[in-house]
């Protein structure tokens, strides 16, 4: 375990760097003063490892919701009602316009037609064929 | 009269023109704004604005004001016309002051407030004001009490309408509240109770003006503003538009336009939009736009709550107001939003004696615990009551599905609609025949030997006896059942009869809505 002053934009953060051996680095932010905007980049001490396991532990934070992390930025189609997925309409990396639909969602014995709030290319497809789905559940994810 | 007496006027007229001087003027047209003047210009007839109170001085002598000149008092007021009709007119003048309201430019707003209110004639009001004159402390407080005050006591007298062409932040932000119409431009107006700086200061969290209170916040998530213009010019074309739609006060019928639509006018291709499935949907407007007086339609607040469609139109001349069922929204549900503006816009209606139309595509009320708790029930019993409450002529068109407490909600005959049509794929029940048949048939279906099969047929059985427009015809909450093409011709035969409709309620102070 390695201990770094960092300051960014000069404000000092204490940042803890442990090195795991093969490959996959954690690296967890001391509980510093000022909550460290995600992890830092530390220079060279820390190569930058392609999928960083998140090992130690107290920060690693629960798998939130459903695929709330992947889908963090983007545009957001969200449920407006509880139903049920009939059909998908678009696939990950097709470009839609505002208004295209995307998802057809049953409810209230009506097929809702869920459609892109502005133009954009699908980034993820948070959703399934017959899933059941709340309001407010992601759908798809847009970029 | 000697001559100097003349230049002392026009010499003093200038000046109080100039408002805040060329420096401040060019920085408002910098940021796209009109001055308060060029407002009013462009929004009245040409050259029919008479200015009242240009005199007016504040009476502030305290941190320094009594050097401070406020030409105008940071407000022009007056009246003129629009489309030759008489209107009142108040534009706070970001120039002078940047537009802060004290006890003398409160005391304008109100002079011609009260005059709006005795002749009867619409108000409009437009915001540009940083907020409260500070160095006026309570009189300044004082002053907006003042115009909260009128702003309801005149409200469903006279139509008000605010337009938020800048800044109108804290207190200011109710009076336009309380106005029936509120317009607002993109990238220059703002409404907020506490600003971005407070919040971020509060609660930590960050946000821009625009996110926090501009144009499309409070066109589609807030629902503060009923229409968006993309400049100030379109804006006041817009406020034009709509006031051709309304009386001059709740004693007026409104005006009656020569259209040039013929009132016989059949549309057989209304018989094709409804489709043919039930759960398939559609846009509603589709509709409107076929029935009405050359297709025009003002839809207000057609950002918020969309799966309500709500504004103006006419038949035959005379101004309607439309409420109907979205089911390309939220499957057209009722939801809290939804009643909340349909109730709204029908106690306008009913106060200006504006008839209403009612077009019924509704499966339900929107479920979910988001509703209950936010409280769908006294929100969703707002329409019940605005649309019982009124007396205005009342036509109910039932496109398609008409279910359970929806179907009363959206003006059925039990709420005094004065007629009822149903097209003949109308289905009018308690609810969707899945779930009757469900319930009704539950113990049949479920000792089945093949309780799919019996629920089917069950449910076959029930949609051919009870989802159609003929059982509730029979029983006369259906008037007739028309044929999609001739529903212009009906809805004007109808309103036509109508016309000489009074009805009177029992004397009371007033109801008790559910707000």
């Amino acid at each position: 375990m390695k201990k770094f002053r960092i300051v960014v934009n000069g404000t000092a953060y204490e940042v803890e760097v442990e090195e795991m051996g093969q490959g996959p680095v954690a690296v967890a932010p001391a509980p510093a003063p000022a909550p460290a905007p995600a992890p830092a980049p530390v220079k060279q001490e820390a190569p930058p490892a392609a999928t960083p396991q998140p090992v130690a532990e107290k920060t690693s934070p629960e798998p939130a919701a459903k695929a709330a992390p992947v889908s963090a930025g983007g545009i957001k189609v969200e449920a407006p009602m509880p139903g049920t997925i009939l059909d998908v309409r678009v696939k990950p990396g097709d470009a839609v316009a505002a208004g295209d639909v995307l998802v057809i969602l049953e409810a209230m014995k009506m097929e809702n037609e869920i459609v892109a709030p502005q133009d954009g290319t699908v980034k993820e497809i948070v959703t399934t064929k017959g899933a059941s789905v709340n309001t407010g559940d992601l759908l798809v994810v847009l970029e | 009269m000697s001559g100097a007496f003349l230049e002392e006027l026009f010499r003093r007229k200038e000046k109080i023109s100039a408002g805040g001087g060329e420096k401040r003027i060019e920085r408002q047209h910098k940021a796209g704004k009109m001055t308060a003047r060029e407002r009013i210009a462009k929004l009245l007839d040409p050259d029919s604005f008479v200015e009242l109170d240009a005199f007016v001085r504040h009476r502030c002598t305290d941190f320094g004001m009594d050097e401070v000149e406020a030409p105008g008092e940071g407000v022009v007021t007056g009246y003129g016309t629009i489309n030759g009709r008489t209107v009142y007119v108040f534009a706070q003048d970001f120039t002078v002051m940047g537009g802060s309201l004290g006890e003398m430019h409160a005391r304008k707003i109100c002079k011609i407030m009260d005059l709006a209110l005795k002749t009867g004639v619409p108000l409009i009001g437009i915001n540009d004001s940083g907020g409260a004159r500070i160095q006026e402390g309570v009189d300044a407080l004082s002053g907006y009490g003042q115009i909260f005050y009128r702003n309801t006591i005149a409200s469903g007298v006279i139509p008000q309408i605010s337009v938020i062409m800048g800044p109108c932040a804290g207190g200011a932000v109710y009076s336009p509240a309380l106005t029936d119409f509120v317009f607002m431009v993109e990238g220059t107006s703002y409404m907020f109770i506490t600003g971005p700086e407070v919040i971020k200061a509060v609660t930590g969290e960050e946000v821009t003006p625009e996110e926090l209170g501009g144009a499309m916040t409070h066109n589609a998530t807030s629902g503060v503003a009923h229409f968006k213009a993309r400049n100030e010019e379109e804006c006041l074309e817009a406020i034009r538009r709509l006031l051709s739609f309304l009386p001059d006060n709740n004693l007026q019928d409104p005006p009656l336009v020569e259209t040039g639509d013929d009132p016989g006018r059949m549309d057989e291709s209304l018989r094709e939009i409804v489709p043919p499935e039930p759960n398939r949907a559609y846009d509603v407007r589709d509709i409107i736009t076929r029935i009405v007086d050359r297709g025009d339609f003002m839809e207000v607040q057609p950002y918020y709550a969309q799966n309500i469609v709500i504004g103006f139109a006419r038949l035959n001349g005379r101004t309607i107001g439309i409420v109907a069922n979205q089911p390309k929204i939220l499957a057209g549900c009722l939801d809290i939003n939804a009643s909340d503006k349909a109730a709204r816009f029908i106690r306008f209606c009913d106060a200006f004696n504006i008839p209403l139309v009612n077009l019924v595509d509704v499966p339900g009320f929107l479920p979910g615990t988001a509703q209950e708790y936010g409280g769908i029930i006294r929100h969703g019993a707002k329409m019940l009551y605005a649309y019982s409450e009124a007396t205005v002529p009342k036509l109910t068109v039932i496109l398609r599905k008409s279910y359970g407490g929806a179907y009363l909600a959206m003006c059925s005959r039990d709420l005094g609609a004065d007629q009822v049509f149903a097209w003949p794929n109308a289905e009018i029940a308690v609810m969707g025949p899945e779930g009757a048949a469900n319930i009704i048939f539950r113990k049949e279906i479920k000792e089945s030997a093949d309780p799919q099969k019996t629920r089917d047929e069950r449910i076959a059985e029930y949609r051919e006896r009870f989802a159609n427009p003929y059982v509730a015809a029979s029983r006369g909450y259906v008037d007739d059942v028309i044929d999609p093409a001739e529903t212009r011709v009906r809805l004007i035969a109808a309103l036509e009869m109508l016309v000489s409709k009074r009805e009177t309620r029992p004397a009371k102070k007033h109801g008790n809505i559910p707000v």
